[in-house]
């Protein structure tokens, strides 16, 4: 294994993503907009309207945590901050992977780059590192960039507001551990459908569909089906690495160079 | 540094290459020595698809493929011996010409250093050394096909593979990969060379292997090749002033005049040493010739009878 191939096709591959302004200018823009925009919202519904919004949309659990006067809109402020705009922000990095390894894997196919690239002595676990690398270590500085700004504006908002700060909580910081697995989860389906797509449309779709089932967690913790707690992240980490290993083992297990010719 | 000094350094045995249903190449058993090789053929015989098989990018159905002594598609370390320029010309668009060079001269082991001095030797020599800042995307299809040229030769290859590598060239620069070509081939090294044009494969006189349907139908030279074209053909003739009727008529395999003087005819042809008998007949009667030309065959014809 020579590491220093991996590396130049990591290196390759993330100066090819930043140097296409339609490329990085979506994956960069849309998070960094939600993450400012999306606390100030969230601060002002808290501040002027959380008893008559939550009245209207939340459950009984959730009124009831809202419902004592100053205090209530802290609560909503946080409750809303890590049950719903949480799951939001943790769908960056999937889409943010999804964007960066479909380029990586579909687009070499695409392009036809790859014939240039599988010429050469590169072995399929170089290359697949490298390209795993490329996708991998961007998509985590970017979560990592666009949970930090969010929550330093909803820490700075509720310090103006409430005296308090309420980031960063447990839960808030596993959420945020999760996102490797996510990252990789998604890689992996790229890999494994690589072989199978034409382009890189087709390969981002696919992997892209795993942003449903982290849609679904602000719903099931509004409905109070189930409570986004520590508990909750680690079996949610646990089972996420399970299947990064399943899913990348069979990945490069069944990838062959025709895969992306 | 196994084989380099076999006679054959690339050998095909029984090859065969299926997609789906269709086979590509069908049992094809070839052999390529030191020098320069074309395999010429039409659309689709399977061209590109020998040239993948022997770069060892496509793993072959049945048979075996060696290259200097290794199986191309297992035995990654030979890829370092040889290079394959693919008729899209395989460069990353939104990389700079720098950034791609020094990218697959990495791949191959090499410092950046030394990837800057080759590619600053060859793209010199190939007349785009202006382009080395240059985003791909913004260049032209030639000079792109010469950045591509560039980069298969990174690794000084033993083995080098080209897939229509003037395709999209001019004349000045078609020459100079010609003779960029040759010059490689004289050092010892083996170029093996995909075209579908009959004229680009005559330029080097040297081996022509004729393929068609993933099959080989002729495997020949530069002279076997003319003497196939020219069997039967009808050769133009232009002359730098008028002639009488009755010498052009009685030109040698006299077929006709062309056009409405009498400065151009045409001869049918049965070999290419016909043509020698027309000219001569004519300087000797003071005639000066400016241009000999004829219609090449169709490739899917030609050998037609094997």
């Amino acid at each position: 294994m020579d590491f220093a191939k991996s590396y130049a096709i990591a290196i390759k591959d993330v100066k090819e993503v930043f140097s296409s302004a339609s490329i990085y200018g979506p994956m960069l823009g849309v998070p960094l907009f939600f993450a400012i925009l999306l606390p100030v919202l969230t601060f002002y519904v808290a501040i002027y309207a959380a008893p008559a919004i939550a009245s209207r949309i939340l459950p009984e659990a959730v009124i009831t945590a809202a419902s004592v006067s100053n205090p209530n809109s802290l609560k909503f402020m946080l409750f809303f901050t890590v049950n719903v705009l949480g799951p939001v922000f943790l769908t960056m990095p999937i889409l943010t992977a999804s964007v960066i390894a479909a380029d990586s894997f579909a687009g070499e196919k695409e392009r036809k780059t790859s014939e240039a690239l599988l010429s050469t002595s590169i072995t399929i676990p170089e290359m697949l590192l490298g390209k795993i690398m490329a996708s991998l270590i961007p998509t985590i500085l970017l979560t990592v960039g666009v949970f930090a700004l969010y929550g330093t504006i909803t820490n700075a908002l509720a310090f103006r507001a409430f005296g308090a700060s309420l980031l960063p909580t447990v839960p808030w910081i596993l959420m945020l551990l999760t996102s490797p697995f996510l990252a990789v989860a998604t890689i992996g389906i790229v890999v494994l459908v690589s072989s199978h797509v034409r382009g890189i449309k087709e390969a981002q779709q696919i992997s892209t569909l795993l942003v449903l089932p982290v849609l679904i967690m602000p719903f099931v913790s509004i409905l109070g089906i189930a409570d986004l707690t520590v508990a909750f992240f680690v079996y949610a980490i646990a089972a996420l690495a399970l299947i990064d290993v399943i899913i990348v083992y069979v990945g490069v297990k069944s990838f062959r160079k025709e895969s992306i010719l | 540094m196994r084989n380099s000094s076999v006679a054959n350094q690339i050998s095909l045995k029984s090859v065969t290459k299926r997609f789906g249903r269709s086979a590509a190449i069908d049992g094809v058993t070839l052999s390529f020595k030191r020098g320069i090789s074309v395999v010429l053929g039409p659309n689709g015989a399977g061209k590109s698809t020998l040239l993948r098989c022997i770069d060892g990018l496509y793993k072959v159905d049945s048979g075996s493929v060696s290259v200097l002594g290794f199986d191309p598609y297992v035995e990654n370390e030979v890829k370092d011996r040889m290079s394959l320029l693919t008729d899209n010309y395989a460069l990353y668009d939104y990389l700079s010409v720098k950034d791609n060079l020094r990218f697959f001269g990495r791949l191959y082991g090499l410092g950046d250093t030394q990837i800057m001095e080759v590619a600053h030797d060859i793209l010199k020599e190939l007349d785009a050394l202006e382009y080395i800042g240059a985003k791909v995307y913004t260049l032209s299809r030639g000079t792109k096909q010469k950045i591509g040229l560039c980069r298969s030769m990174l690794n000084d290859p033993e083995v080098l593979l080209l897939d229509e590598p003037t395709a999209f060239l001019d004349v000045n620069s078609s020459g100079t990969v010609r003779r960029f070509m040759t010059d490689y081939a004289r050092d010892g090294r083996t170029v093996v060379m995909v075209t579908q044009k009959i004229d680009e494969a005559t330029r080097f006189n040297g081996r022509v292997v004729v393929i068609r349907k993933g099959g080989i139908v002729k495997d020949t030279t530069t002279t076997g090749l003319y003497s196939a074209v020219l069997d039967n053909a009808l050769v133009n003739i232009r002359l730098a002033k008028e002639a009488s009727a009755a010498t052009l008529k009685r030109t040698p395999g006299f077929a006709g005049v062309l056009g409405n003087g009498s400065s151009a005819l045409a001869i049918r042809v049965y070999h290419y040493s016909d043509i020698n008998k027309a000219v001569r007949y004519l300087v000797d009667r003071g005639i000066p010739i400016v241009s000999i030309d004829y219609s090449e065959p169709l490739l899917e014809s030609l050998f037609a009878k094997g």
